[in-house]
């Protein structure tokens, strides 16, 4: 249905918890704490999706260091065997300031294709998506949210959270920077651009920016570039809005065990998992979220899959 | 969510945006004058833009620091700035004394590689098009002689102007009247660039080449463009010197060559 693609549910009545008899873990037979742990360790997805981001991050150096035309420039904006793609919020700043400067008219058609195609490619995968599965940043943050996570439960730094709507503020507001400078302000302060280019043309001085933001996150904050700053992340989650690759939740097979909850990076976008929260027999997550699949690989009773959504309706 | 949360949720929205403003503008207002400051030690003498480049304000306003340019780049003259160049950081800059701009790729691929069009192409297009109308309206021109590609990579290189070189009269062994033989800049040279003089087709180690010059004129015979740019002159002492002309393109091949321990022929940036 049509309307099921637009609508998240949220506004609408909750529909009333399981019964005991209907939970998955009864209906399988097992206590609950055997069919929770029964998935423990398996980290298929995350496997697949750290040798992506790899191999994609790798594929830029070796396309420089070997000359080959396979993946050239960095992630700001790069040539795909000859084919133009931009950076789609440096294209924005880009359009802003130019549209002040008269610039814009000089803009190259490679300019324009790459930023068509960019948009397309991620609102087909999931705005996001370029997030879990491109960004180079996003591995280091993964690794510094495990270093978070085990001092905190150490209880030797308390969490800190803040409004996930900042990173919307942070976007218009290094737009207006732009447009108000003339300058591209934000490339600067770029982790992802900074480490994309380290590793292509040789490390930078501005590695010590990204170590600042990593120790921030470490010890004060949470995944804090991601989720409160960075607003190459949140012009994703505009473009990948209405995206049909997400993350399809059912309600039937989920035992509101909150293991999901637990590794996910927006877990604001997982509000239906909780006992009595749903509205919906099937849930689709919202646009913040990365598609990493922390939560497909972790989900015990598998509620939580990979889909496409619609295909069902046209299929 | 009931109502308080709600108000909660708004209070911790509005805090993080007051907050966020104040980082924004500390940044923004911090990048902005490093990146002035940047502009406003520009021209220097040792670095140059690449070719095409636009006037120094657009071109910090639209470089979005992708580095195409330096790769497509078959000398890698360009290379993106640190912290050290003093330029604006991660824009593209030519060391010319280190390795110029020796149009070896033939078609100014850096500027016709830039998506933002900081390195602009159109000017460069315009000029080949117009050098192959001119040849083809020529009196008696065979038109099945004339190979566009040939007549319009000419044209191209010959509109560059990053820059133009100035002699330096006291320190340049033609002013001094005297020869150069041997190696230039040593065996230990990196510098790479495609001589005029030999039918290559692209460039190769200039510590490869041996020079006898009985008066030095390295800078006019290794120059790409050639009489348009740089020739000897008789000067009113008897002396055969260098002399720069107005198509010299800024490419910075002659302050390479240059013998002498600091260059003597040197592109000043437009």
């Amino acid at each position: 249905m049509l309307s099921e693609y637009f609508s998240n549910g949220k506004n609408k009545e909750p529909l009333p918890p399981k019964p005991v008899e209907e939970m998955p873990h009864t209906r399988a037979g097992l206590s609950f704490k055997a069919w929770r742990d029964a998935r423990k360790g398996n980290h298929k997805m995350r496997n697949i999706r750290w040798t992506v981001l790899v191999f994609m991050n790798l594929l830029f150096v070796v396309s420089f260091t070997f000359d080959l035309a396979i993946l050239e420039g960095s992630l700001s904006g790069s040539r795909l065997v000859g084919f133009y793609l931009m950076d789609p919020f440096n294209s924005l700043q880009l359009l802003a300031i130019s549209s002040r400067t008269g610039y814009i008219a000089m803009l190259t058609m490679n300019f324009w294709i790459g930023m068509i195609t960019i948009l397309i490619f991620w609102f087909i995968l999931g705005g996001r998506t370029f997030c879990s599965w491109m960004c180079p940043y996003h591995i280091l943050a993964e690794w510094a949210e495990k270093v978070h996570n085990y001092l905190v439960n150490k209880k030797k730094i308390k969490e800190h959270n803040y409004h996930v709507g900042l990173r919307f503020v942070f976007m218009v507001g290094f737009i207006l920077l732009a447009v108000l400078t003339a300058n591209l302000v934000f490339e600067n302060l770029n982790v992802v651009g900074i480490i994309s280019k380290s590793m292509i043309y040789g490390p930078s001085l501005l590695l010590l920016w990204v170590l600042a933001i990593i120790l921030f996150e470490v010890f004060v904050s949470k995944r804090f570039w991601c989720r409160y700053v960075c607003p190459i992340g949140a012009t994703y989650s505009l473009v990948g809005k209405l995206s049909p690759v997400a993350i399809k939740f059912e309600l039937d097979k989920c035992g509101y065990c909150l293991e999901c909850h637990k590794v996910c990076l927006v877990p604001h976008e997982l509000w239906f998992v909780r006992r009595g929260a749903a509205t919906q027999e099937v849930h689709f997550v919202g646009s913040d979220c990365t598609r990493c699949g922390l939560c497909v690989d972790v989900c015990p009773g598998k509620a939580l899959t990979y889909s496409v959504r619609g295909a069902s309706a046209i299929m | 969510m009931d109502k308080e949360k709600k108000n909660i949720k708004r209070r911790e929205f509005l805090k993080g945006s007051l907050v966020a403003t104040g980082a924004l503008a500390l940044f923004g207002t911090g990048a902005f004058i490093l990146d002035n400051k940047a502009a406003e030690t520009i021209p220097r003498e040792d670095f140059l833009r690449p070719p095409g480049a636009i006037d120094e304000a657009h071109f910090l306003s639209g470089c979005i620091k992708c580095g195409l340019c330096v790769q497509i780049c078959p000398v890698q003259a360009i290379k993106l700035s640190g912290a050290a160049e003093g330029l604006a950081f991660g824009t593209p800059y030519i060391e010319p004394r280190m390795q110029p701009c020796d149009f070896s790729c033939d078609a100014l691929q850096c500027v016709e590689t830039c998506p933002t069009a900081v390195l602009n192409f159109e000017p460069f297009k315009a000029a080949g098009l117009r050098a192959v109308e001119a040849a083809a309206a020529q009196p008696g021109a065979d038109l099945a002689q004339v190979n566009p590609f040939e007549v319009q990579k000419v044209a191209m290189k010959e509109e560059v102007r990053m820059g133009r070189a100035q002699v330096n009269k006291s320190t340049c062994l033609a002013h001094k009247e005297q020869g150069f033989k041997g190696v230039s800049r040593g065996q230990d040279f990196k510098g790479i660039y495609r001589s005029p003089n030999e039918d290559a087709s692209s460039a190769s180690p200039l510590r490869e080449r041996e020079f006898d010059r009985e008066i030095c004129n390295l800078c006019i015979t290794e120059c790409p463009i050639g009489e348009k740019a740089i020739y000897q002159k008789l000067s009113r002492s008897g002396k055969l010197v260098p002399h720069v002309l107005d198509g010299c393109t800024g490419c910075g091949v002659c302050q390479m060559v240059c013998p002498t321990e600091n260059a003597s022929i040197v592109v000043e940036p437009y």
